[in-house]
């Protein structure tokens, strides 16, 4: 062994190790080694000796007593079913989306839309991107600037922003396009005409347009206030107090519900919107039920339907655990679709609402979950396919998934 | 929080006796031994950890990179060649993770910066030492360079190989890291580059 006093430094340095954290560690790599499909061959088979006895049987006296004790009866009882915890063996490349359609993908090379076969088109040097309704076009970020870009990359149009721009959202009427401009909201026409200032003031959370087609825009102010603003008028039609750490908005089911996305909550408004009612009215319908302990890292809404995918994560003693959940429209107990070991990325719905893409940056794969009938597929690989040359770039974040026909 | 500390080996931990009880442990790994498994983990995780830490300062990502590198390599535990060593493979696997984690932060914080309209949040806490800290303030892929040269030993020839870039490339990043820490910190460092 080297003497340098570097060397030393860092071999000797003193630093902090979260308790158990190598034990935790062990457990859920053990665990993903079991669902690798192996067991131990039979020859490795061996009468298990006292000790190994002794700790199978204190495992099982554990499981026993966690599943009855009231933490555990919640774990228990909070999920109606488990679909299918093993994962699918991955595809080595990606040659095709499953369910079709097509993907826009932010990498660090920047964003690329993917084809229906696989085939990829880089777009350009963009910072955040958006599907148009139809995929005609993609709104792209970049500093101050919003650009309206085609899908083969050339550029349409492009405003500057007093601003920096981000969370660019394309209405569902095609018409407008909502984003901030530093912690202002604007509206702008789909040509890149009439860019105007709605509100200021507001929480770094994307603005979630009506999905009725229709002129309100939702979004969620700097004190913690949701909005419903008619972009056209200006009109601040009506807010209500917003719940705890939102980090994103999501408007759907036919209007009638927004989803509030925070990191210990999933919380549901229910929305009368402005075709129905003279004004909108916002009221709260229920929490999502979570288990304790429980982070939520991504939700979405379905597209047409009141069901929420959830990706939630949750930390034990024997590690972390990471679920895909489906919530369905009334108090039925949730359906967990998939758990793995370690941490699972964003969740988007297929255009048609009957499949999931979920990242999973650890194992380097995208998981293509059917909602009802149909096999799961993974596709492994995923970082390189979209950092050609750069074996060192971060793992790509799925922007959208386009579009319905 | 338990705090670490000691010498780390070049194969860490519940070190395996010779590279020949290695190759064992993956060829038995690979036909489907739990135990085999457990051993390499046994083996590898202390030096992945701190491997870790020391590129991305947080004690909680590192725990994080540890395990997600540990599940990639069974993830891809089938496909390794087990006629070469297995820390090195692993190594990399964490360094680059890290390297990742410690991007996305740096954009993270930098957009966080720009966009929020609430305080940023407070950078992890400091970590022990006049050196540790100065190689804090290292970019981080100098900071990787530094730690697989000086922490796991590698020769730069093997980190070129490890992180598929040109000799050069690595010899240069070390020689600019340990130049900035001699300037920030003790200045007693030999400088190793290119050795």
């Amino acid at each position: 062994m080297r003497n340098d006093p570097l060397d030393r430094a860092l071999r000797e340095a003193s630093i902090p190790v979260p308790a158990e954290a190598e034990r935790r560690g062990l457990a859920v790599v053990e665990a993903a080694y079991a669902e690798r499909g192996h067991g131990e061959p039979a020859s490795a088979i061996r009468r298990p000796s006292l000790p190994r006895l002794a700790i199978a049987l204190g495992l099982v006296t554990l499981l026993a007593a966690v599943l009855l004790s009231p933490a555990g009866a919640a774990v228990r009882d909070w999920v109606a079913e488990v679909a299918d915890s093993s994962t699918p063996r991955p595809e080595p490349s990606l040659a095709e989306i499953p369910g079709g359609g097509r993907l826009l993908v932010q990498s660090d090379a920047g964003p690329w839309v993917v084809k229906a076969d696989g085939s990829r088109r880089l777009l350009g040097d963009y910072e955040e991107t958006t599907w148009s309704p139809r995929g005609l076009y993609v709104a792209a970020t970049e500093n101050r600037s919003l650009s309206a870009v085609e899908p083969g990359g050339t550029p349409h149009w492009s405003i500057t922003a007093p601003g920096r721009v981000s969370d660019p959202r394309w209405s569902p009427s095609r018409y407008r396009i909502a984003y901030r401009s530093g912690a202002s909201l604007r509206v702008v026409a789909a040509d890149g005409s009439g860019d105007k200032f709605l509100d200021d003031d507001l929480a770094p959370v994307a603005p979630a347009w009506s999905p009725l087609g229709t002129a309100e825009v939702a979004y969620l102010d700097a004190s913690g206030f949701l909005w419903i603003t008619d972009s056209d008028s200006g009109e601040h039609l009506v807010s209500a107090p917003a719940g705890t750490d939102i980090r994103q908005l999501e408007w759907g089911a036919h209007g009638s519900a927004i989803l509030e996305i925070g990191r210990e909550a999933l919380r549901l408004l229910e929305v009368q919107p402005l075709k129905i009612a003279a004004r909108p009215g916002i009221e709260f319908l229920r929490d999502l039920p979570l288990p304790p302990e429980t982070t939520v890292v991504d939700a979405a809404l379905a597209p047409q339907r009141q069901v929420v995918a959830a990706v939630l994560t949750t930390w034990r003693k024997s590690g972390t655990r990471s679920s895909i959940v489906l919530f369905g429209p009334r108090r039925t107990k949730p359906r967990r679709l998939l758990s793995v070991p370690g941490s699972l990325g964003e969740v988007v719905w297929s255009p048609d609402g009957k499949r999931l893409l979920v990242a999973w940056p650890g194992a380097d794969q995208w998981l293509f979950l059917p909602v009802g009938r149909g096999e799961p597929r993974a596709i492994g690989h995923i970082a390189g396919v979209f950092a050609p040359g750069d074996r060192h770039a971060s793992f790509p974040r799925v922007e959208g998934w386009c579009c319905r026909r | 929080m338990e705090t670490e500390s000691g010498a780390i080996e070049r194969l860490a931990g519940g070190e395996p006796d010779s590279l020949r009880q290695e190759r064992r442990l993956v060829r038995e790994a690979q036909a489907g031994s739990g135990a085999a498994m457990a051993r390499l983990y046994t083996a590898h995780w202390r030096s992945a950890y701190r491997a870790a830490y020391l590129i991305v300062h947080d004690a909680a990502a590192a725990e994080d990179v540890a395990q997600d590198s540990f599940l990639a390599a069974v993830n891809a535990l089938d496909r390794f060649d087990r006629r070469r060593p297995f820390g090195p493979w692993l190594h990399r696997i964490v360094v680059n993770r890290a390297l990742d984690w410690a991007r996305r932060e740096a954009l993270r914080r930098r957009v966080a910066r720009e966009k929020s309209v609430f305080e940023p949040l407070p950078a992890p806490e400091e970590i022990g030492g006049e050196m540790i800290a100065a190689l804090k303030e290292l970019p981080a892929e100098q900071r990787a360079v530094v730690v697989l040269r000086h922490l796991l030993e590698y020769t730069p020839g093997e980190i070129a190989e490890m992180l598929e870039l040109p000799r050069g490339t690595v010899n240069s990043r070390l020689r600019r890291g340990l130049d900035r820490l001699r300037e920030t910190a003790v200045g007693e460092l030999e400088t190793e580059a290119g050795r």
